[in-house]
């Protein structure tokens, strides 16, 4: 394999990578804050088509990104009403999040379907772009990459040096002593949960302005899901999602490289690759970590007491 | 004392819950520079009127005067901001975040946080009050004792005032009790006010300035430590008859072995050996940590010993626990009752049958209805409240579960006992009586008695060994005066026989 083919595919890695980023970061957030959502995919969905029909209308990518990441953050509101409101099972109503932003996306979608909108072209940034190969690699891409790099240090330290990130980790590890600190856990608890419902909704709307142009119905083809187990793998750190988005970004660029190729293996096993990988990922974390790396009152309601 | 404004008066606090009265017109005041115990035994009102002061409960009448003000403390901020805090018997923590972290959670000094400023502000709070903690550490890696100076520091650094204490030497070793102690006693030497929750009455002497009396809700006696004269007389004045603290031991006649420990590692145990017969009391003391976990999680058949021999009741480890009968064998009675000992969700009967179920059984169907006859007697034998089998274990307090566990393993006639702290957290009356019963229960067997508390174990025991470093120190008898007075240097680590 040449060098040019090899940078290419690189090129490609990070950009299939992206829109996982987004989402796993999001659920990292969401989740160290206590609040499990498994509504990842469904959440993908709509914000990809909240991105879609915003940029079809107003001609405006910037405008659509934003109304993005608004559609995840409203669906994640929506789980936040059944479970820090109502108290309600946290697996159930992320399963059923889901399934609604799935319908809801392939309803409203459907008419769409083949359309193309304004979106968001690769760039090259000055002196950065420049850089032999990793230039190529990291900064000849779109403006939403570049700002996916800047995610994970900000919620690092986000979580290390700030008041507000010290209150979001206190009320998913024991929401009993953050009460007892005098803080607002529910407060911290909402919070975390539309924060990363906005960068759940910017991964889905990255697949329709930036990925593609255009519109097809389960444009997310599950990486939603894969984003949740990413979160395990990450072990819940940001800088370990970054690792985890371009590694599976690298096997859908790649199964995507063979398949154009025309190689002899059938597209289906090709297909598959990805989610072997999740699987094969989600063993390996459990092997590899000592101690259970998860917020202790991970899926655990809130008794909205005081 | 001086007639100066105290930090804390509380005026005719009165709380019913539907038709218990917890606290009924209790007043009591609480001076800067003093500690204060609160003494009563179980479901006295001292824990109600506490989270009365720390904001939990709104009282039903009375008042609260801070610095003489009255003052409504609705919520547990309102108690932080007039500078009362409390120390709770499960602490709160969050275990993933450091100590700096846990010190600052709430109180931090800006939007930005600075982990060096914060580690050093928390050494500098710790070395002033003599609370010897890493500021680095994880709170998930310490002790109970350092989680405890954590709490505390808490406290300390948002500046409290008036600091309650609920039984803070529940989950203490005797050498982190006493570092507690000269602790408190610092913090009421710089001008604290100490409110101690307690029902041990040998602490409530040797650190009080004043002792109050709770019993039924009532304030029945105040005095100052320096005019109680005995532990008896706190007793007395407490559950309003004398209690015997000093049980009588009358020896028993040793018969044959029930359980032999040649050599035996597990885990951070190492080396153990030791005999037990039936009709003695063998009391294993030491810090916990020092291997008692392992020694009792192998001799009740929970870990496999990795080197070594045990033998359980003359059989070998495996052949014993590959069979072990319902009766005339082991009984294990775990320091974790909610957890290890019952099921807290089911009834009396079913958990009665959690150890007895191959008594209760017909081929594949069991008999519950003879179950429930034999578990409701054993209810009224031990005087188990509420009397009642069909009630859940959750609902039984400490001391109620832990008779019903006694009673259901007393039924079982075991001829080994595995006795794990079988008196933390219970009152004195329910200490009376669960060591009666362990007396009374060497008539059948020999019992191994894994305890913190000392006085328990020379109490109860007619032998006495100390574990240190995962290993058995030393065995000797509990009347030789000369080595019971060295326990607590070889708790500490330091050899039997070295001259100190």
């Amino acid at each position: 394999m040449s060098l040019e083919i090899l940078l290419a595919l690189l090129a490609a890695t990070v950009q299939a990578g992206t829109p996982i980023l987004y989402a796993t970061l999001g659920e990292i957030l969401t989740e160290k804050g206590g609040v499990l959502n498994l509504g990842v995919e469904g959440m993908m969905l709509v914000g990809a088509l909240a991105g879609f029909l915003t940029a079809l209308h107003t001609g405006s990518p910037a405008l659509a990104f934003m109304a993005g990441g608004l559609a995840g953050a409203g669906m994640a509101a929506l789980h936040g009403v059944v479970c820090i409101w109502f108290q309600g099972n946290q697996t159930v109503s992320g399963l059923a999040l889901t399934i609604f932003g799935t319908g809801l996306a392939g309803f409203f979608g459907t008419p769409y379907v083949g359309r193309t909108a304004p979106g968001f072209d690769k760039f090259s940034l000055p002196v950065l772009g420049d850089i032999p190969l990793v230039g190529d690699i990291f900064f000849q891409q779109d403006a939403l990459v570049y700002v996916s790099y800047l995610i994970p240090p900000l919620m690092w330290a986000f979580f290390r040096y700030t008041r507000w990130g010290l209150g979001v980790r206190a009320a998913g590890e024991s929401p009993a002593a953050t009460r007892a600190a005098g803080l607002n856990v529910l407060g911290f608890r909402w919070a975390a949960l539309l924060g990363g419902g906005v960068l759940v909704g910017f991964g889905g709307s990255y697949l329709s302005l930036a990925y593609t142009h255009l519109w097809t119905n389960g444009l997310s083809s599950g990486r939603g899901w894969i984003a949740v187990a990413l979160v395990i793998f990450a072990f819940w750190r940001p800088s370990r999602a970054m690792l985890g988005a371009y590694l599976f970004g690298g096997v859908m660029a790649f199964q995507l490289r063979l398949q154009a190729m025309g190689t002899a293996l059938p597209s289906s096993i090709l297909l598959m690759l990805p989610y072997v990988l999740t699987i094969a990922a989600l063993a390996f974390s459990s092997w590899r970590s000592k101690r259970t790396e998860a917020p202790a009152a991970l899926g655990v309601n809130v008794e909205p007491s005081e | 004392m001086t007639p100066s404004t105290p930090a804390v008066g509380l005026r005719g606090i009165t709380k019913v819950f539907g038709s218990v009265r917890a606290n009924n017109a209790i007043s009591l005041d609480i001076h800067a520079g003093r500690i204060k115990a609160l003494l009563g035994e179980n479901g006295a009102g001292k824990s109600t009127l506490m989270s009365i002061l720390a904001g939990h409960y709104l009282p039903d009448a009375g008042e609260i005067l801070i610095d003489g003000r009255p003052c409504h403390l609705r919520s547990t901020k309102d108690a932080i901001k007039a500078g009362i805090g409390m120390v709770y018997q499960h602490f709160m923590l969050v275990e993933a975040m450091t100590v700096a972290e846990n010190v600052f959670l709430g109180q931090e000094p800006g939007f930005l946080l600075s982990p060096k400023a914060m580690r050093e502000q928390v050494r500098a709070l710790a070395g002033s009050f003599g609370l010897d903690v890493d500021p680095d550490a994880r709170v998930a890696d310490l002790s109970m004792g350092e989680k405890q100076r954590v709490e505390i520091l808490k406290l300390l650094q948002r500046e409290s005032r008036i600091l309650i204490f609920d039984e803070p030497t529940a989950v203490l070793t005797p050498q982190e009790s006493e570092q507690l102690f000269a602790a408190l006693r610092s913090m009421a030497a710089q001008g604290k006010a100490i409110v101690y929750i307690s029902h041990k009455l040998g602490e409530v002497m040797a650190l009080a300035d004043e002792i109050a009396i709770l019993r039924r809700g009532e304030v029945v006696d105040e005095v100052p430590a320096a005019e109680v004269h005995s532990q008896s007389d706190l007793a007395r004045r407490m559950v309003g008859r004398e209690v015997l603290l000093e049980v009588t031991r009358e020896p028993v006649e040793l018969r044959q072995n029930v359980l032999r420990l040649s050599g035996v590692r597990a885990g951070v145990m190492r080396d153990a050996s030791l005999s037990l017969r039936q009709g003695e009391i063998l009391a294993v003391v030491g810090v916990a940590g020092n291997g008692q976990k392992e020694l009792v999680e192998t001799v009740c058949g929970l870990r496999a010993p990795e080197a070594g021999e045990v033998s359980v009741l003359g059989k070998s480890w495996q052949a014993f626990f590959a069979d072990p009968s319902w009766q005339g064998g082991l009984s294990y009675i775990p320091e974790d009752r909610q957890g290890l000992a019952v099921c807290k969700g089911m009834d009396l009967v079913d958990n009665f049958l959690l150890t007895t179920r191959k008594g209760y059984s017909s081929t594949v169907w069991l008999q519950r209805d003879k179950a429930a006859a034999v578990a409701k007697e054993l209810v009224e034998q031990f005087k188990v409240s509420p009397p009642d089998v069909t009630s859940q274990a959750r609902q039984l307090s400490g001391g109620n579960l832990q008779k019903m566990v006694l009673a259901r393993e007393f039924h079982r006639r075991p001829r080994l006992i595995v006795a794990e702290q079988p008196t933390q957290g219970l009152d004195v009356s329910a200490i009376e009586e669960v060591w009666a019963t362990l007396l009374a229960a060497r008539e059948e067997a020999g019992i191994l008695l894994v305890t913190g508390d000392l006085s328990e174990a020379l109490a109860l025991a007619d032998r006495i060994a100390v574990m240190f470093g995962g290993e058995i120190v030393d065995i000797f008898p509990a009347d030789d005066r000369q080595r019971v007075d060295r326990i607590g240097q070889m708790m500490a680590g330091m050899k039997p026989d070295a001259e100190h």
